[in-house]
């Protein structure tokens, strides 16, 4: 094998994407193809008292209406089987769906929409997940205990999902500080906001399915359909055309089933296409909102003796796949720091709100956000420098996390040092400027995945994956390891992928996953073909298989590049024998162990393989006058192991600091007291344009990572996402006089914050 | 349901008389139906392309911007750069690039939203608007013509042609600002807009500031007279305290009430400032939010 230096190649979706060639789902169109809406709940909370659809079915045109009575009773959700397709009796969020219509066309179901009568009793809302862990608080789910769930999901009541980590005596080590420092921090929900709204085509053939649809996990979404419509898995089949973005708002299972169903219903094609407004209220994916209760001893000497964190996560009506975050968050709580003495608790709680869901390093920026500002005011309790401050405290190689797992070769220290560096942390600012800093961490997810590579008689290549490319660029980079495995060049591959009745099984664009594990799979089918090329060029060369050196396209003797033969040639031998075909999987990365620590709620998310660290380093400006917050500078360092394809690799930070500018200053949901969104439209909801994006400087720490992905790469796509918004709470701090203590850290909330300590400034 | 490309103004005005709304870039009418606020009208007369309402003319008593000249011209064009500056700096605010290269300055006046950022910088440049129907044509201030939030006293038959903005006196200068929480693709949460002419010793001979998103139309503030003669600062200042005290702004997602009464004060005292160094002879690059404060580059 050999490594190809630095790959800058032009990604193969490039061109498609930038020329408008390339087909989106909402591109299709089918003959006979019908246009999909939902009725829906409109109310937060509620119980249907009347549910009528005979007038809507009546009008021409109209060629299905369905609701929960035309599908098979099935309760289902990833963690917690507390979700039904349609309402079933009870409306928990304001955009449940109802019902569903399939029409000749959108004028036409929209009518037949507006035709629909359903009435409701009204039931209390449920806003406020911490007061909806009272005792005497209303059930969103009273019959929440008669659900299954995943076996070590600890429930009780509005608590979907309960975690802790323990580790140590926190009472004790409390007792050792000289200092106890406590703060509190609240986190409103935002949203992945990808800039394609979901779409899904359905088509019916006999007893089998071809569903079209911008998911991030075609796998899921199969598994989805197959388990409420009751289906086996190979007559089902998901395609995704190009994806418009995904940010996570695409993973987990959608309203795949419900385009299948009308259009099983309606023997035509159905194809449904989400307004930006849908696709803001009806996603089971909402970064959740969470507040946090911190309590960190501490000595005169910097060092931290005991830590204590309350969480609340706000889960929104469903459980969705959020039933994890109790415990990731947990860890996020903790933070990469060596504590002996700590403890932390979190509860997902059910609300009346839109579910939350996988949003990029879902838990993460929030609470690193939360916990960092909290180190800072840890560090000035104490007067160190927050940059010392973390230095000493952060993990390091050898060293334990919170939750018992020890660390083998890691880059945290290299990632502090480097931010700072290119921050210029240290350098005389103006009075209304500041640099911040914040350390982050998320982990690697090591889960199966298969792939097949073949050569043809051409000497051409293809990459048959079950992997999906949200945008990030991973299943773009396959084509560099399999390229560099049998000696062609990533160009010599064309890519066969997001089709699940072509490849073998992928966990989907969702935790980073993809070159950690797809890659894996490639690198070991593109070996099974490598080896059926040397024995090739063995015979024809008269050497040995083993002393076959595969690169620039030909196969040569090690040490006498003149004995050689092209692989064009050798694959044209192979066209008329025994074809090149290679199938691997591999085994992924065990999980580390944990030592010394309780984890109640364990779902697995306590250990981390290959874990990634970053340390962002941001200059802000403050107007005084108004709280307004510019970003000036990002400087980011990440150890996220070997970079594979550097191009992509930065484009992923550059891209996750833009999103963690915005929610930073200005991506929140609000919801008003009856349970809606205030601010369902891409107005309301400021995500960063191009104009605000700032100056970065992008650093990767690269070390031997043990127990990683292939050439000891990890995870990227979420990392970068987790410690920009707390380096810029961390920068405003300075200027304000205290944190603001309330995310996004809007302009008018920044201005309440400095006129709460009268720090506010005179004339501009 | 009609859609009909006016080649005449002649033309316009029948299909205007026949029930017909205008359309030009569209930019708050498609974009307004989409998102639900009103459905579009069953007749369009697209007024785009009739001949000689994309100029700009300079006259003996100042300038005439025809109705359909786009935000890009506006902000880009070295007169109204130079002379009548806040009508630039709030036309180069617009939305995005693609906004503004099709969006028309008529179309955002007749749309009567109180947070447009062309209002008031042209009601502090004294602008009039001329309407004209198929029996003739009338001028109205802007104060006249906007009644309520995305209403006018145009008649239906009527079609906004042209502004008129008269020639600033000497040693003038103009300025609009908007409070923004990012930089494209916003919408002012407030914004002021001063006109201020000096005295030959440098004090204020005379201040106009108008205001918007504080109001259900454009506020123009009241009882300034009695600043004349004051220094530029005591001016800013005085101006500052009365935009927060006229004011009559709503509590929404965007901002509360509160927020909004000392933020449009902010802006106010920035744009006579602005605008006074402007009359001062400095050049401050269009827009203003790009060249000072918070929105400058470093």
């Amino acid at each position: 094998m050999t490594v190809t230096e630095t790959p800058r190649f032009v990604r193969a979706d490039g061109p498609d994407k930038v020329t408008g060639s390339g087909r989106y789902t909402a591109d299709l169109s089918l003959t006979g193809m019908l246009t999909a809406k939902f009725k829906y709940a409109g109310v937060a909370h509620g119980r249907i008292t009347k549910l009528d659809t005979s007038a809507a079915k009546a009008i021409p045109g109209v060629f299905a209406v369905l609701t929960q009575a035309d599908v098979p009773n099935v309760r289902f959700g990833p963690f917690v089987q507390d979700r039904t397709l349609f309402a079933d009796g009870v409306v928990r969020f304001e955009a449940e769906i109802v019902a569903a219509v399939a029409a000749i066309d959108a004028a036409t179901a929209q009518r037949a929409v507006d035709a629909i009568v359903v009435e409701y009793e009204l039931l209390p809302v449920v806003n406020d997940a911490e007061a909806a862990l009272a005792p005497d608080a209303p059930l969103v789910h009273p019959d929440w205990s008669s659900y299954g769930a995943a076996r070590p999901m600890v429930r009780n009541r509005n608590d979907a999902s309960f975690a802790s980590i323990a580790k140590g005596d926190v009472e004790a080590g409390m007792a050792q500080a000289d200092h106890v420092v406590r703060s509190r921090y609240v986190a409103d929900g935002c949203h992945a906001a990808p800039i394609e709204p979901r779409a899904i085509v359905a088509q019916w053939e006999g007893d089998k399915v071809t569903i079209w649809s911008s998911t991030q996990v075609p796998f899921d979404a199969r598994a989805g359909v197959c388990e409420t419509l009751e289906l086996p898995a190979n007559r089902v089949r998901i395609i995704v055309p190009h994806l418009g973005g995904g940010f996570g708002g695409k993973c987990g299972f959608h309203q795949e089933a419900h385009v299948a169903a009308l259009a099983r219903a309606a023997r035509r094609p159905v194809r449904l296409v989400f307004s930006r407004r849908e696709e803001f209220l009806a996603p089971d994916k909402r970064r959740e909102g969470i507040t946090y209760e911190f309590e960190t001893g501490v000595r005169n000497d910097g060092t931290i003796t005991a830590r204590r964190v309350k969480m609340v996560l706000d889960n929104g009506a469903y459980t969705s796949d959020a039933g994890f975050f109790s415990q990731i968050g947990a860890m996020h709580g903790l933070g990469p720091y060596r504590i002996p003495n700590l403890l932390a608790e979190a509860h997902l709680v059910y609300t009346n709100h839109q579910p939350s869901g996988s949003v990029r390093a879902p838990t993460a920026p929030q609470s690193c956000w939360a916990l960092e500002s909290h180190t800072d005011e840890v560090a000035r309790a104490i007067g160190i420098d927050p940059v010392e401050f973390r230095r000493r405290n952060a993990v390091d190689t050898g060293a334990e996390g919170p939750s018992g797992q020890l660390y083998g070769e890691i880059g945290v220290q290299q990632c502090i040092a480097e931010a700072a560096r290119l921050a210029g942390y240290g350098q005389t600012l103006p009075a209304d400027e500041a640099i911040g800093l914040a350390i982050g961490w998320w982990p690697s997810f090591s889960v199966p995945s298969g792939a097949y590579v073949k050569i043809d008689g051409d000497g051409s290549g293809q990459i048959i994956t079950g992997a999906q490319e949200c945008g990030t660029g991973s299943v773009m980079t396959l084509r560099q390891l399999a390229a560099d495995e049998v000696g062609l060049r990533a160009e010599d591959f064309q890519l066969v992928y997001q089709d699940t009745s072509v490849a073998p099984y992928d966990m989907g664009a969702t935790g980073s996953q993809t070159l950690f594990n797809n890659g894996r799979a490639v690198v070991a089918a593109a070996a099974q073909v490598a080896e059926q090329l040397r024995q090739l060029a063995a015979n024809r060369l008269e050497a040995d298989p083993a002393d076959i050196v595969l690169a620039d396209g030909r196969a040569h003797v090690a040490g006498t590049p003149d004995r050689s033969v092209t692989i064009a040639k050798l694959a044209a031998i192979a066209a008329g024998g025994e074809l090149l075909i290679g199938h691997g999987s591999g085994a992924p990365p065990e999980a580390p162990a944990l030592v010394g620590s309780t984890c109640v709620g364990n779902v697995g998310m306590a250990a981390w393989v290959a874990p990634q660290f970053s340390c962002h380093a941001v200059r802000v400006k403050l107007d005084r006058d108004t709280g307004v917050v510019r970003v000036l500078h990002v400087a980011a360092a990440h150890d996220s192991g070997t970079i594979i394809n550097p191009l992509a690799a930065e484009g992923q930070v550059q891209g996750a600091v833009i999103m963690g500018i915005g929610q930073a200053l200005t991506e929140g949901t609000t919801y008003d007291d009856a349970g809606h969104q205030r601010n369902a439209a891409l107005l309301e909801y400021k995500l960063q344009t191009c104009a605000d994006v700032p100056p970065m400087a992008v650093h990767f720490v690269q070390i031997n990572t043990p127990n990683a992905g292939p050439r000891g790469a990890k995870g990227l796509a979420e990392a970068p996402n987790v410690a920009t918004a707390a380096a810029i709470s961390n920068a405003l701090a300075q200027l304000v006089g205290q944190p603001v203590r309330q995310l996004p850290m809007t302009a008018e909330r920044v201005w309440n914050a400095m006129n709460a300590t009268g720090a506010q400034g005179g004339a501009a | 349901m009609s859609f009909t490309i006016a080649r005449t103004l002649d033309e316009a005005l029948a299909a205007l008389a026949a029930g017909a709304r205008p359309i030009a870039g569209g930019t708050d009418l498609v974009v307004g139906a989409r998102h639900g606020k009103a459905p579009l009208p069953a007749d369009l007369v697209a007024i785009d392309r009739i001949p000689g309402l994309a100029e700009v003319t300079v006259t003996a008593a100042g300038i005439t911007i025809g109705a359909a000249v786009s935000h890009h011209t506006l902000e880009g064009h070295p007169l109204i750069a130079s002379t009548y500056s806040a009508l630039a700096d709030g036309s180069a605010l617009v939305g995005s690039p693609a906004t503004r290269h099709v969006g028309t300055l008529g179309g955002n006046i007749m749309n009567a939203s109180p947070a447009m950022d062309t209002g008031a910088g042209l009601t502090v440049l004294g602008a009039e608007v001329e309407l004209r129907a198929q029996a003739g044509s009338r001028r109205v201030t802007l104060a006249d013509l906007w009644t309520a939030p995305g209403r006018t006293s145009a008649r239906p038959d009527e079609l906004c042609v042209a502004v008129h903005v008269p020639t600033p006196a000497p040693r003038s200068g103009s300025a609009y600002l908007r409070l923004e929480y990012r930089r494209a693709m916003e919408i002012a949460v407030v914004g002021a807009a001063a006109a201020v002419t000096l005295a030959p010793d440098g004090s204020v001979a005379a201040v106009r500031v108008a205001l918007s998103a504080v109001a259900p139309t454009i506020l123009s503030l009241g009882g300034l007279e009695t600043l004349a003669g004051g220094s530029v600062n005591d001016v800013a200042a005085a101006v500052a305290a009365a935009a927060s005290q006229q004011a009559t702004p709503i509590s929404d997602v965007r901002a509360t009430d509160h927020y909004r009464r000392h933020t449009v004060g902010v802006m106010a005292r920035r744009a006579v400032a602005a605008a006074a160094r402007r009359a001062a002879g400095e050049t401050i690059a269009i827009p203003v939010n790009r060249s000072i404060g918070i929105g400058a580059a470093s």
